[in-house]
C-alpha cells in the first residue's frame, strides 16, 4: 500500500518529491490552530522536525515536515521562522497544505493539532477548537484524490460527539489509519502498571486536577485506557452524571464512589495540596477528612458502562496537581494504583511518548491503539458536561454504544 | 514482636528540610504500594539541634503527643531512664545553619551526633540499628571512624541518598555481574552537596558489576575551562553524556523558540554554569564520571557502557522535587521504607560500604578541586564490597 501511495504521489508532480522507498522520509503535513512556543502543534510538531528523546537516544524520525497550516498567527507565532529554517512552507489553506501547493495529495501523513489558540466557548464550557472542520478539509482532499494517508488528531476528536463520530466514520469509509487522543495513556507510569487484558474490574477511581474541558479530557482518557482492558472489551457507556460541590461528598457518603479507591489513588500523588503546601507534610487526605474543607469546587464524573462496570473520575484541583488512578480488580486482594506521569515544562517529554506512537502509525500504516477510545472519551466528556448544565442529572447515553477491543500490547512508555 | 521505638536525632525541622521529609513520614505515614502506609513502629523521641523561627518540631510534638522532644541526644535516646530506651535511631544531619570549612564543606554535625549516640550505646551495653541521612561526614577520617565503630560494635548501619532507592525512568536495574568499562552521571547542584547524590546514583548501579565493588584508585576533579577542555578531549565518553542527557526531563532548550532540542557541545558550554566533573578509576579498571551541569539539567541521569550491548545502558533516577515541580519530595518514601525494614529485621537492606565509598569520593572531589584540580591517589578508598542481592529501588 505504501509503495502505491508514494508512487502515485511521485507522479503528482515534481513540486512534491515523495518518499520513493522505505529509506525516504515520510512527508508530513501539520494542520494546526496555532504554532507558538509550548502550543501542542509546536511541541508535538517539532518532534518530527528536530527529533525527540527516546530510549536513551535522540531519535530522529524518518519524517520530513513538508507543509504547515496555522489557523491563527498571534504576535508570538513561530510558523514562518520554523518553515524557513527547515525548508517547508506555511500554506494559507488546509487543502493547499496537504497538497503542498499542488492539486493532489502530496504527503504521507497528516497531523491535526487543534489545541491552543483563541476560540469561543459554548454554554457547556467547551472550547470550540475546529478539529472537525480541519478534518473535513483534509478528508475532502482524500476523497477528491481517491486515496488517503494516516491521520493523527490531537486530543479529543471534537467537543461534539456527533462531529467526532462523523470523523471516525469517515476514517473507516476512506480506510485510513487514524490515531487520536492524549499523551496520558502513553506516558510513564509510577509504578509500571497495566491491567491484564480480560480482567474483571470491580471499581475504578481516577483523580486529577482540572475542572475544565481541556484537562478533564486527558484524565478521562487515562482512565479509559485502563478500563478498556476489562473482560469482554469496551462495550460503551450507558449513563453519566457530573456532580459538583457538596453533592460530590454526599455521593461518597452514599457509596456512589469508593473512599478506599480515592485514598489509594491519592497515595500515588506527588502533588498533594492543603497542609502539604503550608509545611511539606505527607497526608492521608481521605483518612484525615480534610478534603471537603480543602477542595472548594470538587467535580465527580460518574460513568456507568453498558456492561454494568462503573468508574469515577474526580477533579480535586485544590487538593492534588497530578493524575492518578486506583482500580479494584476481581481476585486481587489489593487495590492497584499508579500515577500517569506528566513531566515538567518546557520539555514536556510525555509528548515524546505520544510522538513515538504517531511515528509508529506513519511508518507502519497501523494505529497502535483504536481511535474508538478517543471517540468514546470525546462523547463521555460531552455527556458529562451536558449533565452539568442540566442540573447535574444522570443522563442516559444510548449514543455512546462505542464498541472496541483494547490493544493486546501495552502502549505506555517503559523503555 | 513489639513495635520498634525510634529516636530521631536531627539538625533542623523546617519545611522541606530532610528532617521534615523523613521524620514526617514516620509520624504522618506516606503513600506506599497504593495505600497510605503507616510504619509499623513509633518515633517517640526527637532531638533537634537548631530551632529557627520557622521550626516545625514543636508543631509536630503538639500534633503527635506520642513523640517528645528532648534537649540532648543522650536524653532523646534514654528518655529519662538512664539507659538506651529505643530500638533504632534515625540521624538526619542535613540543613541548618552550620559553618563551612575553608574548602567550602558545610560542617553538618553528623560525626558529633554519631559519637553522642554510640556513647549511649556503650554506656547501656547495647546497640540498636542506626540510619544516617546522606554521607557519613564531610570529614573522611571521621566517616571512616563512624564506619569502623559500627563494625566494632556490631549494629546494623545504613546511610546515603534517596537517589539509590527512588523511581527509575525507565524502571531498570543494572544487570548483576555485567562487565562495565565506563559509567557516567549527569546531574546538577553544588559541590559537597548534590555531588554526593550523583556519586550515589553511580555507585548503586556499578556496584552490581562483575566482582562487585573493588574500590577506587584515584580521582580527578575538573571545573570551569578545564571541564570543557576535558570534555572536548573526550576524557569521559561523549556517547554516555548524550545517552544520559536523553534521559533528562529537564534539558534546558538550547535555542529560543524550541521546548526540547538536543544541545551541541557549544550549546552546553553556553548554558552550563560552573560545571564540575569528578572522574575516577576503580581498582578493576572501571572508570566513573560524575558531572554537575547546572543550567543544563535539573535531574539525575545515569549511563554506562556495558560489555556485549551495542547501545549505552541508561536511566533517570527520578526525584519528584518540591521546587515547584511537586509538593512532597516523595523520593524520601523509598528511603524511609528501606530504613523501616532495617528497624524491623535488624538487617540493612543495602551495604553501608556504598556510602562510605561515596563519602570518601565526595571529600576527594572537594580536595581535588581545592588542590588545583589535580589527580589524587585514593588508597584509602580501596573499599571492596558486594551489592545487595535484591533490588532496593522503588518500583511498586
Amino acid at each position: 500500500m505504501t509503495s502505491n501511495i508514494t508512487r502515485r504521489t511521485f507522479l503528482a508532480g515534481a513540486a512534491a518529491i515523495p518518499a520513493l522507498s522505505q529509506g525516504q522520509p515520510k512527508r508530513v503535513a501539520i494542520i494546526s490552530t496555532i504554532f507558538r512556543l509550548q502550543s501542542h502543534a509546536q511541541h508535538i510538531g517539532d518532534r518530527f522536525i528536530v527529533g525527540y528523546p527516546m530510549a536513551g537516544e535522540w531519535h530522529k524520525p524518518n519524517t520530513q515536515v513538508v507543509s504547515l497550516y496555522v489557523d491563527q498567527k498571534p504576535a508570538n507565532d513561530l510558523s514562518e521562522t520554523r518553515a524557513k529554517e527547515f525548508g517547508f512552507k506555511v500554506y494559507p489553506t488546509i487543502a493547499e497544505a496537504v497538497c503542498c501547493g499542488g492539486s493532489k495529495l502530496a504527503v504521507d501523513a497528516v497531523l491535526i493539532i487543534g489545541e491552543h489558540g483563541e476560540y469561543p466557548r459554548n454554554d457547556k464550557g467547551q472550547i470550540l477548537y475546529p478539529r472537525f472542520e480541519f478534518f473535513e478539509q483534509v478528508t475532502k482532499v482524500f476523497e477528491a484524490d481517491g486515496r488517503s494517508v494516516p491521520v493523527y488528531n490531537d486530543k479529543h476528536l471534537s467537543y461534539s460527539f456527533e462531529k467526532a463520530k462523523k470523523m471516525r466514520d469517515t476514517s473507516r469509509r476512506l480506510k485510513f489509519p487514524m490515531l487520536a487522543g492524549s499523551s496520558l495513556p502513553v506516558t510513564w507510569r509510577l509504578p509500571n502498571l497495566e491491567l491484564p487484558l480480560g480482567c474483571e474490574i470491580e471499581d475504578a477511581m481516577m483523580v486529577g486536577a482540572g475542572g475544565s474541558d481541556p484537562m478533564d479530557f486527558h484524565a478521562l482518557e487515562a482512565m479509559q485506557c485502563m478500563m478498556e482492558r476489562r473482560k469482554g472489551g469496551e462495550k460503551g457507556v450507558k449513563a453519566v452524571q457530573l456532580l459538583e460541590g457538596d453533592a460530590v461528598w454526599k455521593a461518597g457518603e452514599d457509596g456512589k464512589w469508593s473512599k478506599e479507591l480515592l485514598r489509594s489513588a491519592l497515595s500515588r500523588s506527588d502533588n498533594l495540596k492543603g497542609a502539604t503546601l503550608a509545611d511539606g507534610r505527607t497526608q492521608d487526605m481521605v483518612g484525615n477528612g480534610v478534603l471537603p474543607q480543602v477542595v472548594k469546587n470538587p467535580w465527580a464524573y460518574l460513568i456507568e458502562y453498558r456492561d454494568g462496570t462503573k468508574a469515577t473520575m474526580m477533579m480535586l484541583t485544590d487538593a492534588v496537581a497530578d493524575f492518578n488512578i486506583a482500580v479494584k480488580v476481581k481476585g486481587n486482594k489489593d487495590i492497584q494504583a499508579t500515577q500517569f506521569l506528566l513531566t515538567p515544562d518546557p520539555n514536556v517529554t510525555y509528548s515524546a511518548c505520544l510522538a513515538s506512537k504517531i511515528e509508529q502509525m506513519i511508518m507502519t500504516g497501523v494505529a497502535p491503539y483504536p481511535v474508538e477510545r478517543t471517540l468514546l472519551v470525546s462523547g463521555m466528556l460531552e455527556a458529562c458536561l451536558d449533565s452539568r448544565i442540566k442540573g447535574h442529572t444522570r443522563l442516559e447515553t444510548p449514543h455512546l454504544d462505542v464498541v472496541y477491543q483494547a490493544p493486546k500490547e501495552s502502549q505506555y512508555m517503559r523503555v | 514482636m513489639a513495635r520498634p521505638k525510634l529516636a530521631g536525632v536531627t539538625t533542623v525541622y523546617r519545611k522541606h528540610s530532610h528532617t521534615q521529609h523523613i521524620i514526617d513520614r514516620y509520624l504522618e505515614g506516606y503513600g506506599w504500594n497504593g495505600t497510605h502506609h503507616h510504619p509499623e513502629m513509633d518515633l517517640i523521641s526527637l532531638y533537634v539541634d537548631q530551632v529557627p523561627a520557622d521550626d516545625l518540631s514543636r508543631d509536630r510534638e503538639k500534633r503527635f503527643p506520642g513523640m517528645k522532644i528532648y534537649p540532648t541526644i543522650a536524653e532523646a535516646l534514654t528518655m529519662g531512664t538512664g539507659k538506651l530506651a529505643v530500638d533504632g535511631v534515625v540521624v538526619v544531619g542535613e540543613h541548618g545553619d552550620y559553618p563551612k570549612t575553608p574548602k567550602g564543606q558545610v560542617q553538618y554535625p553528623r560525626y558529633r551526633f554519631f559519637e553522642e549516640i554510640v556513647k549511649v550505646f556503650r554506656e547501656s551495653g547495647k546497640s540498636v540499628p542506626m540510619f544516617n541521612d546522606k554521607h557519613l561526614s564531610w570529614n573522611w577520617e571521621w566517616a571512616k571512624k563512624m564506619y569502623d565503630t559500627s563494625k566494632e560494635m556490631g549494629f546494623p548501619y545504613m546511610a546515603g541518598s534517596s537517589l539509590a532507592v527512588t523511581w527509575r525512568i525507565p524502571s531498570v536495574e543494572f544487570p548483576t555481574g555485567a562487565r562495565v568499562s565506563e559509567a557516567l552521571c549527569i546531574c546538577y547542584g553544588g559541590v559537597d552537596s548534590y555531588d554526593f547524590h550523583g556519586l550515589e546514583t553511580l555507585q548503586c548501579m556499578v556496584e552490581r558489576r562483575k566482582g562487585g565493588e573493588s574500590g577506587v584508585k584515584w580521582l580527578q576533579a575538573y571545573r570551569g575551562d578545564k571541564f570543557w577542555d576535558a570534555c572536548r578531549d573526550n576524557v569521559w565518553p561523549r556517547d554516555l553524556m548524550n545517552a544520559a542527557l536523553c534521559r533528562s526531563h529537564t534539558l534546558t532548550p538550547a535555542r529560543a523558540g524550541f521546548n526540547d532540542i538536543f544541545p551541541s557541545l557549544d550549546d552546553m558550554r553556553r548554558l552550563t554554569k560552573d560545571p564540575v566533573a569528578y572522574r575516577y578509576e576503580h581498582a578493576d579498571g572501571l572508570n566513573s564520571t560524575m558531572l554537575l551541569m547546572n543550567g543544563l539539567v535539573r535531574d539525575f541521569n545515569f549511563a554506562a557502557r556495558i560489555e556485549g550491548t551495542a547501545k549505552p545502558f541508561s536511566t533517570q533516577m527520578y526525584l519528584p522535587m518540591p521546587d515547584g515541580r511537586t509538593t512532597m519530595a516523595n523520593f524520601f518514601s523509598p528511603l524511609v521504607n528501606n530504613m523501616e525494614k532495617m528497624y524491623l529485621t535488624g538487617k540493612a537492606t543495602y551495604p553501608i560500604e556504598r556510602t562510605l565509598l561515596t563519602t570518601g569520593l565526595t571529600a576527594a572531589g572537594v580536595d581535588s578541586l581545592f588542590a588545583g584540580q589535580t589527580r589524587l591517589e585514593t588508597p584509602h578508598l580501596m573499599i571492596q564490597y558486594q551489592p545487595s542481592k535484591e533490588s532496593t529501588f522503588w518500583r511498586t
